[in-house]
């Protein structure tokens, strides 16, 4: 199947090296500490963050540091066919793990001993990419509830097929077979967090779309300090400064 | 949630008393609702509602299927309700299943009838495509995304808002021999939008004290001693019942808080009528 065709088009009218319309929101569920909306193109997730809070489960409490946990979960109407009656799939608990991992290594976690910080992530449309808006939709809702963080992380995921590397793959373009790498990263610090990729790729090409996945993710940190400053702004006129 | 104090306790309690509650509404007071429709492009229908701080989805899914061999003449209908964590951590892993099961429970109770499909809100013949063959599979999902009580009337609302945003693909029915499956063919172009106007809304009054209040806050609904759900439709009969909470109460008092949800279903089925209209005259406005 043609994912690229002869004019350089995708199989959703974008050129290789365009992402998808990125579109966020702050503070969508009232009784969070913080909370976003991230969408991806077609890819919509809510972010919510409790904490810092009391430990729940005593045994867990670290007494230098503050544990994070984090669950990703896929709505039922998430995907094109309907029933996901499985909630705990390995591949959700994979996710959750994965998205806590990332977040956990950029919170400044020994600000706040003895407490918990849960990260819930709720898909409520996926079509390719979860993972990063997950990653991106956290970051927003961190920033939100004023969790101490050393940078955004950003994440986008790029492929290559039909011999083109393609930035923010979406549904069907991840399931062509071809090799799908996420990238996470630290703006600021320019530091990798996350990197994950399947199916085959030589060395050469795989540093390309490693670095185009990179380009990606700046775009997003981009448009996310857009958000925040625009967030603040809101906040500071609200407050009558 | 943090806990309360005994002086807010008193606080909900005595403004309850007062007909003058903790945010100035009234008793019988909704809050404000907001309706917007089609926010789930792939499925038949889906609607979102929010009630004050509630925030709920709910999505219609229709899959041709097999009539179940006892109703044969009467499609399937299949409510579920999901609470996400992100509406309250206590709902993480395991622990929103209980409530989950609640509502979906409560929500078949009120909106389908009884096993014959008799008397449902829904009117299971109309989705019998070939009767004994084939039918249509209703799958409705509600989502909890943000909770601050009165979960029951919202999921009400939103599934009331996706039935009406429901269009059901025109079916060709290819003839075939008595006994065969007979070959469908699905109108791209086509649709059948969902009759809605049997639907009930669902009114829940919560006991706080001596007296009922009607969309309690979360805080307010921690104060009470029992809770009725009544769903009343457009023509003012009852189409289903439940009661919840642990104290038990007079049976003069249930009777006469049903006849206050009954009174109250009128206003709250027309603000709901007018604002999934408005909701759909905005989405058709995007295109």
């Amino acid at each position: 199947m043609e994912y690229v065709n002869p004019e350089g088009l995708r199989l959703d009218g974008r050129r290789p090296l365009e992402m998808r319309q990125l579109r966020a929101e702050i503070g969508v569920v009232a009784r969070a500490d913080g909370s976003a909306v991230f969408e991806m193109g077609n890819t919509k997730v809510i972010a919510a963050i409790y904490g810092p809070r009391e430990v729940q489960n005593k045994s867990q409490q670290i007494n230098d540091q503050a544990v994070v946990r984090c669950e990703y979960s896929m709505a039922n109407f998430s995907t094109g066919d309907r029933m996901r009656k499985p909630k705990h799939d390995r591949r959700s608990t994979e996710i959750s793990l994965v998205i806590r991992q990332t977040m956990e290594a950029c919170i400044l976690t020994h600000l706040m001993p003895r407490s918990q910080i849960d990260i819930f992530v709720q898909v409520l449309q996926a079509d390719g990419g979860t993972r990063s808006a997950c990653i991106n939709a956290a970051t927003l809702a961190l920033a939100d509830a004023g969790i101490p963080m050393r940078d955004l992380v950003t994440s986008c995921a790029a492929g290559y097929l039909n011999t083109t590397p393609l930035l923010d793959l979406n549904y069907v373009e991840d399931s062509a077979g071809g090799p799908d790498v996420t990238v996470g990263i630290l703006p600021k610090l320019d530091k990798v967090t996350l990197l994950q990729m399947d199916a085959k790729l030589p060395l050469d090409t795989f540093e390309t779309v490693m670095q185009l996945a990179i380009e990606g993710c700046k775009a997003v940190a981009n448009y996310i300090r857009e958000i925040l400053l625009e967030n603040t702004k809101q906040l500071e006129f609200r407050r009558g400064v | 949630m943090v806990g309360l104090s005994v002086g807010e306790k008193h606080f909900i309690k005595g403004g309850i008393e007062q007909d003058l509650r903790t945010d100035g509404r009234k008793r019988y007071t909704y809050r404000p609702i907001y309706v917007e429709t089609g926010v789930i492009p792939q499925a038949n229908g889906s609607a979102r509602v929010k009630l004050g701080a509630t925030d709920v989805i709910a999505s219609v899914k229709a899959e041709l299927g097999k009539p179940s061999p006892s109703y044969p003449d009467k499609g399937k209908v299949l409510i579920n309700v999901d609470c996400s964590p992100t509406a309250e951590p206590a709902f993480e892993g395991r622990g929103g299943e209980e409530l989950s099961s609640e509502l979906s429970v409560a929500l078949q109770r009120c909106l389908l009838g009884g096993k014959s499909g008799a008397g449902a809100g829904i009117d299971l013949s109309s989705l019998s495509i070939v009767e004994g063959k084939i039918c249509w599979d209703l799958y409705i999902e509600g989502l909890v995304v943000s909770s601050d009580g009165n979960l029951l009337d919202a999921l009400g609302a939103a599934v009331k808002a996706a039935l009406s945003n429901t269009a059901l693909p025109k079916v060709q029915v290819a003839s075939a021999a008595s006994d065969e499956q007979p070959e469908v063919d699905l109108s791209d172009e086509e649709f059948l939008q969902f009759d809605t106007s049997g639907i009930p809304a669902i009114i829940t009054l919560t006991k706080v004290g001596k007296h009922y209040i009607v969309d309690g806050t979360s805080e307010e609904e921690s104060q009470m001693s029992s809770a009725v759900s009544v769903s009343v439709n457009k023509q003012g009969r009852i189409c289903g019942l439940t009661k919840r909470g642990g104290a038990g109460l007079n049976p003069s008092v249930i009777l006469d808080m049903i006849s206050v949800s009954k009174h109250l279903s009128e206003q709250l089925i027309n603000k709901l009528d007018s604002e999934i209209a408005a909701a759909e005259a905005c989405e058709e406005d995007e295109f």
